[in-house]
């Protein structure tokens, strides 16, 4: 009944890594932004639809690794902004910690492999 | 945890959540199609790109709100309120659901509520389910023993964890030393042992132990209810060492017991416990009956094992008090006496022994009736579901699924329940102080029915268990239609949909016969009651104000005749009262002594003594009672102190042992039953027709009526007077004369003797008019379930009877076509129903005075009824067929 969307789906955890780094590097930024700057810096490798952020920031808010608060962006428009906490910069530590492990292992498993 | 109290908070903000998201997004979209606008992209292209990069904005939405709330309780308020909009919007259908419902949930409540308080709650002490209660039978009375008996039991440590005693709860005396009148109070004594066995704890200073009760008279102690303490002395913590007058004794006050504890007994609550060893009577007698027996289990011994050892204790006790007494009348009644274990946990009730089983039955039929209730409104939303057709096959086309429409006809259910419960929490509430009414007021005092957190659980049990019987079959078939087809026909009822009228129809025949068994209930209870009614007790029972005198303590049996003689001179010249007397224990004062007797001359006590009947009575007892003795005379005021020995005896004494005796006036009998001729002679003076002096279900025994001497026996008597007074303003003057002769003395337990016969068969009203009011209400269910479904049916037949009135029929073929119908059901219903009430009846058989279970007419009667009233029901439905305009309902298909 739904309609499916032909883009792949971006893994989820993966995707809050990517927004909590951006958040990190960039300071305060509102989705849009946000958006903006994912798929820069994935060169378009990632296929993003821009709306699946926003429930993934809501995510990120309700576990309180995010905060928001509603202000005026550079062209003086009300947006809202989002801003990484303390909770979400420890939460940075232990996701890189734990996909720098993911990688070595799978990269173990590609060496097998050859 | 942090992020379910953020969703929840979530909830109550809906409305700015779906705002600011919205905005978001359309910020987010201007700042794209700017950003391409600058490109040089055209704003219609700018705007429609940005759309397509977001992508699907809805459906980000959804995902968004699924993540924000608590998806579930978001669904649940929302078929809540719509819900509660549809009960709204039908409010006959709701008004007559939640009727229906109320009074089913509120009968099975106050029933309950009288289950719970008698039978079910548990005692507030240690390990309750390791009580027991060493029940006595056989012999005099029930329940009650002596004292000897406990200290026996108190021997076997290896049975029981402990053995414990308590007497009943008497009404004595009390003084704080501040009050001026006289006030009452609830005692009970107690064995040291009590509270420890009990494991009930101190809430101030200390519980008896074994050591404060040792020597008669010697432990002048006492320990107060914790609401005693709460109610009449405000917690006053100064109450320790306080000494207080109980029973004109001064007892010092040594402890309060933990708040919440009455004592063992469920219907008389105790104020406070007094040490046994005060008991102001023989205390070592065997044959005083006066204390309860209670032990606590070993929990390794079964509980057969122990009636069995009880059994035997109780023979070797027996045999060693009365074994040298094995051959006479006494010895053989004492040596009847059995011990029954029975379980002690949820205390000691005699009310339960009279109510239990009544209580059982009316469970059960209540539990009828709510299943009629829910037959009823079951019938009433299949009827609703037909109409809510269209809706239903919209909401499917949209997307919904069946899982999600029967849910959402549950919780429509469920609200009807709850409703239905809260009102009949009310009913409840209200019927449970109309069946306290029917209690005889020596039946208890503190006796609780209010209800408890248990009576509340049950009573939502029962209402979900209800919304779930009559809410889940409608609910499956109403969801169960194929949409375009419902769309189509616009949402009228197709003909010809036999399954869902023959599911109707089977409600209604079910409803049918529930109300035959409910209705023959009431119809047995009503004529059994009848009968008891009628029964002629022998004497004139109205305008006879019975009561009796408290005297102080001090006083002599020589002062108590004195001031009695001096207050019966007084009353009769009080005017309106035509005659007054007095006896021992008095009509309906649950009890009589037996004594045993020979008659010189009569076969029957030629070989041993034979027990009977004895009452002590006063001058013109008999004609206050609005009797004259069939020969001879009663006692006037000179046979009170007159040394020659003589009595008024029953026709059934005639019968039984002087038998063919022209006049047994001036023939003797003799109290003395040790030797076949008697000793010291008693004249007989008069012969009294029988009367039933204590009981309408039982025979009249054989009675010997003696002048009542004071001191003789040692419980007061029972004064009597008859007057043309009403109650209101006799008992004032009473009392007036009372306390104008001396206010130490007061009046207790005043009660017409109409009431009094009355209190003997409150079992038989209470059943009798509950049972009454339950069938009537099946009845008013079962009509209201035929009406529902002819009317029904004839709505859906319009077409037809439209065509065959077009054709030619009668009108008066078309109602008698409608109201066959009716009584078809009602025929299906009786047939399932009667033999149902028949089992029914078998069980309740002894609750039965004077009739059978099968009792021939209250069957037809309760056919009748059901016939009348399905006519009744299926009458408008008829004369609406008969009025149908052909041209009318042709034009409507």
């Amino acid at each position: 009944m739904s309609t499916r969307n032909s883009k792949p789906d971006v893994l989820q955890g993966t995707l809050d890594l990517m927004v909590l780094r951006t958040l990190e590097s960039m300071g305060p930024q509102h989705g849009f932004g946000l958006a903006k700057r994912i798929q820069q810096i994935s060169d378009g490798a990632l296929d993003l639809n821009q709306g699946t952020l926003y429930p993934a920031l809501l995510r990120l808010e309700q576990r309180g690794w995010i905060s928001s608060r509603w202000g005026a962006s550079d062209k003086n428009r009300r947006a809202k902004f989002y801003e990484l906490t303390r909770a979400g910069r420890k939460q940075i530590a232990r996701e890189t910690d734990h996909w720098a492990r993911i990688v070595a292992l799978i990269e173990r498993f590609l060496r097998v492999a050859e | 945890m942090r992020t379910l109290w953020k969703r929840l908070t979530a909830l109550f903000s809906i409305g700015r959540w779906d705002r600011e998201l919205s905005e978001e997004v359309e910020v987010h979209l201007e700042m794209r199609a700017a950003e391409l606008r600058q490109q040089g992209v055209d704003p219609d292209a700018a705007r429609e790109a940005a759309r397509r990069e977001f992508g699907g904005i809805e459906q980000m939405k959804e995902a968004y709100r699924d993540r924000r709330g608590v998806p579930w309780i978001e669904m649940l308020a929302k078929d809540v309120s719509y819900g509660l909009r549809g009960l709204r919007r039908n409010p006959a259908f709701t008004l007559a659901a939640v009727l229906s419902l109320a009074l089913g949930i509120g009968a099975n409540t106050a029933i309950f509520s009288f289950i719970n308080t008698l039978m079910l709650r548990m005692l507030p002490v240690e390990k309750p389910e390791q009580l027991l209660n060493l029940y006595r039978t056989g012999g005099w009375g029930k329940g009650y023993a002596s004292y000897p008996l406990y200290l026996e039991f108190r021997k076997h440590t290896d049975l029981f964890a402990g053995v414990f005693a308590r007497s009943g709860a008497d009404k004595v005396r009390f003084d704080a030393g501040h009050s001026t009148r006289v006030e009452y109070v609830q005692r009970e004594y107690v064995t040291g042992n009590y509270f420890d066995a009990l494991g009930v704890r101190p809430a101030i200073g200390r519980l008896f132990k074994d050591e404060d009760s040792r020597t008669p008279q010697g432990h002048p102690l006492v320990i107060l209810s914790y609401d005693f303490w709460h109610n009449r002395l405000g917690l006053d913590p100064a109450v320790l060492g306080r000494v207080l007058m109980v029973d004109e004794q001064p007892l010092t006050v040594i402890g309060v017991a933990a708040p919440g504890f009455h004592g063992v007994e469920v219907e008389n609550h105790a104020d406070m416990w007094v040490p046994a060893m005060m008991f102001r009577g023989e205390i070592m007698q065997p044959g005083m009956h006066w204390v309860w027996i209670m032990a606590r289990s070993r929990p390794e011994i079964p509980k057969s094992r122990v009636q069995a050892a009880a059994n035997t204790i109780m023979q070797q006790y027996l045999m060693s008090v009365y074994g040298s007494q094995r051959e006479s009348a006494f010895g053989k009644w004492a040596l009847g006496q059995k011990i029954e274990v029975r379980q002690g946990g949820v205390g000691i009730s005699l009310l339960r022994e009279a109510f239990g089983k009544p209580l059982t039955l009316l469970m059960a039929a209540v539990g009828l009736v709510l299943l009629i209730a829910c037959a009823n409104v079951a019938n009433l939303l299949i009827a609703r579901g037909s109409a809510r057709r269209r809706e239903i096959a919209m909401r499917f086309s949209l997307g919904a699924t069946r899982w999600r429409l029967v849910r959402q006809w549950l919780i429509e259910s469920l609200l009807l329940a709850l409703l239905g419960s809260i009102l009949g929490l009310a009913f409840a509430i209200w019927g449970e102080r109309y069946m306290l009414l029917f209690l005889p007021p020596a039946a208890g005092e503190g006796f609780d029915v209010a209800p408890d957190a248990t009576v509340l659980g049950f009573t939502l049990g029962i209402s979900v268990l209800a919304a779930v019987l009559f809410g889940l079959a409608p609910a499956l078939r109403a969801t169960s239609l194929d949409p375009t087809a419902a769309l189509k026909d616009g949402g009228e009822q197709q003909p010809g949909r036999g399954a869902r009228a023959g599911f109707r129809k089977a409600l209604v025949v079910l409803q049918v016969a529930f109300s035959v068994v409910l209705v023959v209930a009431a119809g047995l209870f009503a004529h059994s009651l009848a009968g008891l009614r009628s029964i002629n007790p022998g004497f004139v029972a109205h305008n006879v104000m019975t009561f009796s005198l408290d005297y102080p303590q001090v006083w002599k049996g020589a002062d108590k005749e004195k001031h009695r003689e001096r207050l019966l001179a007084r009353l009769t010249e009080v005017p309106g009262i035509s005659s007054i007397s007095y006896g021992v224990p008095g009509p309906y004062r649950g009890g009589s002594w037996s004594a045993g007797i020979r008659v010189p001359g009569s076969a029957r006590t030629a070989r041993e003594g034979v027990e009977v009947d004895e009452q002590g009575i006063g001058p013109a007892y008999f004609e206050t009672i609005g009797m004259r003795p069939l020969r001879g005379r009663e006692f006037n005021q000179g046979d009170m102190r007159s040394t020659r020995k003589i009595a008024v005896v029953n026709e059934a004494f005639v019968r039984e042992f002087l038998p063919g005796t022209q006049d047994p006036v001036g023939r003797i009998l003799s109290f003395d039953d040790s030797k076949p001729e008697g000793g010291e002679p008693t004249y007989i003076v008069g012969v009294l027709r029988d009367i039933l002096h204590d009981g309408l279900k039982t025979r009249a025994k054989s009675t010997v009526y003696v002048p009542f001497c004071e001191g003789g026996v040692s419980f007061d008597p029972t004064l009597l007077v008859r007057a043309q007074l009403p109650a209101a303003s006799l008992l004032p003057a009473i009392r007036r004369e009372l306390n104008q002769l001396n206010p130490e003395v007061a009046l207790v337990e005043p009660r017409t003797l109409r009431e009094r016969v009355d209190d003997s068969i409150f079992v038989d009203r209470i059943i009798a008019t509950l049972s009454g009011f339950f069938g009537a209400l099946a009845l008013l269910l079962a009509a209201i379930g035929i009406y529902g479904v002819t009317a029904y049916a004839v709505t859906r037949r319009t077409a037809e009877i439209g065509l065959r009135i077009a054709l030619g029929a009668a009108p008066a073929r078309i109602e008698c076509m409608v109201l066959l119908d009716g009584l078809v059901l009602i025929a299906f219903g009786v047939a399932i129903g009667l033999p149902l009430s028949l089992a029914a009846g078998r069980i309740s058989a002894s609750l039965l005075f004077g009739i059978k279970p099968n009792d021939p007419p209250t069957l037809v009667l309760t056919i009748t009824a059901l016939l009348v009233i399905g006519v009744l029901a299926a009458f408008l439905p008829a004369r609406r067929a008969a009025a149908v305009e052909p041209i009318e309902a042709l034009r409507h298909e």
